[in-house]
């Protein structure tokens, strides 16, 4: 039976087609547009991957990571004081511009790194070394600095530029995810970036800390904000915390969840839509088998296997088809594309729910079906 | 059949394709090491405190007593002083100029006091001379008065000529302890930190750097800034290490010296000091038996005092 079920499914290939791409498309643009989405809220907040430190502490009233609000210097060994933290060193965040001989300016994310221990740098550096910092003015640029500033022809290794008035010397090149405002991350020690930063009262933006081994960061984060009173909360809490700020005051959360659910409803309706109009049309042929004695659950068997077996082709098909889309687009991180699990996991879930509710109308259908209407027209 | 074929290998291999895909990008990154390990705490329970290393007795700042030029410089950097020893000197070609003069002035007043001594012992003979006569009539009255009026204004006059004597000495032994005061010299031993001046310069009362810092080196401590929050939590007598910034492998154990009574505005110590006056700290000071590697006074450390008992 399961064999016949499979030959009229392969048998009109027309119809097979249309619903392969219905359910594939739909499939892509879905993955594609929630990869997409995701990468959006991953380099929101790259200000907090970038830097890659377990428990960050700053003030309880927070929104996001790019919203600095300072903290007085002595923080760092009120967090010190804390048991169960492993270490804890002080991080400078600002947006300062950057200027070049030529007149061209960029805004730029400085980072102040503890300079003895340079926490928080990234992994990956590109060109020189990243202990170079510690020489006089010297700082590392990320590569989307490099390209922003001017490329690589402009900016090398040793290129003298101007961070709010100040001299900067390119130490290194470093490799770190975009941001979502564009805007690059510069790095240096955290004693410069006090000096690059214009006037304030109180200029110690975030203190990172690790747990000793046996406390977890979120165990540690909520003795630091007991005790002491800051805010501290986990990379994890941190990175949400930004991801919900950014859902909240921008339209992009609406945006893309508009699409995402479009293209969804789009491609499903056409496809169960399909799928209905494929079993309407083979209803002589049902027709006859129920006339030759199958059981309305035999037939009800064989229409699940047929809407399983094209819904999971077209799912492998389209994520495929999406995964292609971002290994050939987002290359170099460029754009923002970061499939995940959960959201492959979803659109399958979601996509079964189709096949089985299509299905189900097919079958109501064929239930009623009288073997009789193989005699007639 | 063949078409059937192509549709579910297709599946099959962009479902594959995903999978490897997504598989490959999940790895999270481990953060980098940190290049040194960071000043961790040796205690169960702590109060970290930013320290900085000074003279057990703290840093004289040698200001001059006076703003003048500088003409010559006694001393470099890292000589050891003894109490009293010069260590700069200021311009006194004035003062020694007036000295010339008030010297000078010496003389001719001793001069006056002979020429007086000679007039009072003349006028002292001719009184004599004319109390003697016996006959009356061949003094006249009058005539022995005048001489001893005489008399009185010369001895009078000696004591004005030694006063003035005196009033000149004195105008010279000031000059001679004004010149004195343009020598500056060491208030105590120590070591020479800092020299910030040099001959040729002028030096003023207040001076952004001290003109010369003096310390003594031999003994030092670490005056550690413990947030006021924290204050309560330092346990007089508690014992705490230090790391040098930098050089968290080698820990300096220290003894409690005492805690300062009165809580300060914090000094940033990041050197930059128009600014940031915000929290109050609680200084802590603390000894050390010098270490075996090198230690300078003005060195920041990261301190771990130990906590007793949670609160």
């Amino acid at each position: 039976m399961n064999y016949i079920a499979l030959k009229m499914l392969y048998g009109d290939r027309t119809k097979y087609l249309m619903l392969l791409c219905g359910l594939s498309f739909s499939v892509m643009l879905t993955v594609q547009q929630g990869s997409i989405f995701w990468g959006l809220m991953r380099w929101s907040h790259s200000g907090v991957t970038n830097i890659n430190a377990p428990v960050w502490v700053t003030d309880p009233n927070i929104n996001q990571v790019e919203e600095v609000k300072p903290l007085a210097d002595t923080a760092v060994t009120r967090v010190r004081s804390v048991e169960g933290v492993d270490w804890a060193v002080p991080l400078y965040k600002g947006v300062l511009r950057a200027r070049l001989a030529d007149g061209n300016y960029q805004q730029i994310s400085l980072v102040g790194l503890d300079a003895a221990t340079l926490l928080g740098r990234p992994a990956i550096v590109r060109e020189g070394r990243i202990e170079n910092l510690r020489a006089p003015d010297a700082v590392a640029l990320d590569q989307w600095a490099v390209d922003r500033l001017g490329g690589p022809q402009k900016i090398q290794l040793g290129t003298v530029f101007e961070i709010n008035d100040h001299k900067a010397i390119v130490a290194a090149i470093v490799h770190t995810q975009k941001s979502f405002q564009n805007i690059p991350f510069v790095y240096t020690t955290y004693e410069r970036a006090l000096t690059y930063s214009p006037r304030e009262r109180r200029k110690l933006s975030y203190i990172v800390a690790k747990p000793v081994a046996g406390v977890t960061p979120e165990q540690l984060a909520r003795r630091i904000a007991a005790e002491t009173g800051l805010g501290a909360f986990t990379a994890e809490e941190f990175g949400w915390k930004t991801i919900v700020w950014m859902l909240k005051n921008t339209g992009i959360g609406v945006n893309f969840g508009t699409t995402i659910l479009l293209g969804f409803i789009v491609g499903m309706a056409i496809a169960g839509l399909t799928f209905y109009l494929f079993t309407v049309e083979n209803l002589k042929q049902f027709g006859a088998l129920k006339a030759m004695g199958t059981g309305t659950g035999t037939l009800a068997q064989m229409i699940l296997l047929q809407s399983f077996t094209v819904g999971l082709t077209g799912y492998g098909i389209g994520v495929g088809l999406a995964t292609l889309f971002g290994r050939l687009t987002a290359r170099g991180g460029t754009l923002p594309f970061v499939e995940t699990w959960p959201l492959l996991a979803l659109v399958f879930v979601a996509l079964l729910g189709i096949c089985a509710l299509a299905s189900m109308i097919s079958i109501r259908k064929l239930a009623k079906l009288e073997p009789a209407i193989v005699f007639r027209g | 059949m063949i078409k059937k074929r192509v549709s579910i290998w297709l599946a099959v291999a962009g479902l594959l394709f995903t999978v490897v895909t997504v598989w490959g990008g999940r790895q999270k990154q481990t953060p980098p090491p940190p290049l040194i390990a960071p000043p961790f705490n040796p205690y169960e329970g702590t109060v970290a405190a930013a320290g900085i290393i000074e003279a057990v007795n703290e840093n004289v700042r040698i200001a001059p007593p006076l703003p003048g030029l500088v003409t010559k410089v006694h001393v470099a950097v890292g000589d050891q002083m003894r109490i009293g020893a010069p260590l700069f000197q200021l311009d006194d070609r004035e003062l020694r100029a007036q000295l010339e003069t008030r010297e000078a002035a010496i003389p001719p007043e001793r001069a006056k006091i002979a020429e007086q001594q000679h007039r009072v012992k003349d006028l002292e003979e001719q009184h004599r001379r004319l109390q003697a006569v016996h006959d009356r009539r061949a003094v006249s009255e009058d005539d022995l008065k005048r001489t001893w009026y005489a008399l009185e204004m010369a001895r009078s006059a000696l004591v004005r000529a030694e006063a003035d004597l005196q009033h000149a000495i004195a105008q010279r032994d000031e000059t001679k302890a004004l010149l004195d005061r343009l020598t500056i010299r060491a208030p105590r031993a120590g070591t020479i930190l800092q020299v910030n001046v040099r001959a040729g310069e002028y030096a003023k009362l207040d001076a952004a750097d001290p003109l010369m810092l003096l310390g003594a080196t031999q003994e030092l401590q670490i005056r550690a800034d413990v947030d006021e929050v924290n204050a309560p939590l330092v346990k007089p007598g508690s014992p705490a290490v230090a790391y040098l910034k930098g050089n968290t492998a080698k820990a300096i154990a220290l003894k409690f010296a005492r805690i300062e009574p009165f809580i300060l505005p914090k000094k940033s110590l990041t050197g930059d000091n128009a600014e940031r006056v915000d929290t109050r700290v609680l200084q802590v000071i603390y000894r050390f038996d010098p270490p075996t590697f090198p230690v300078y006074v003005g060195q920041q450390v990261d301190v771990f005092i130990r906590r007793d008992g949670r609160t």
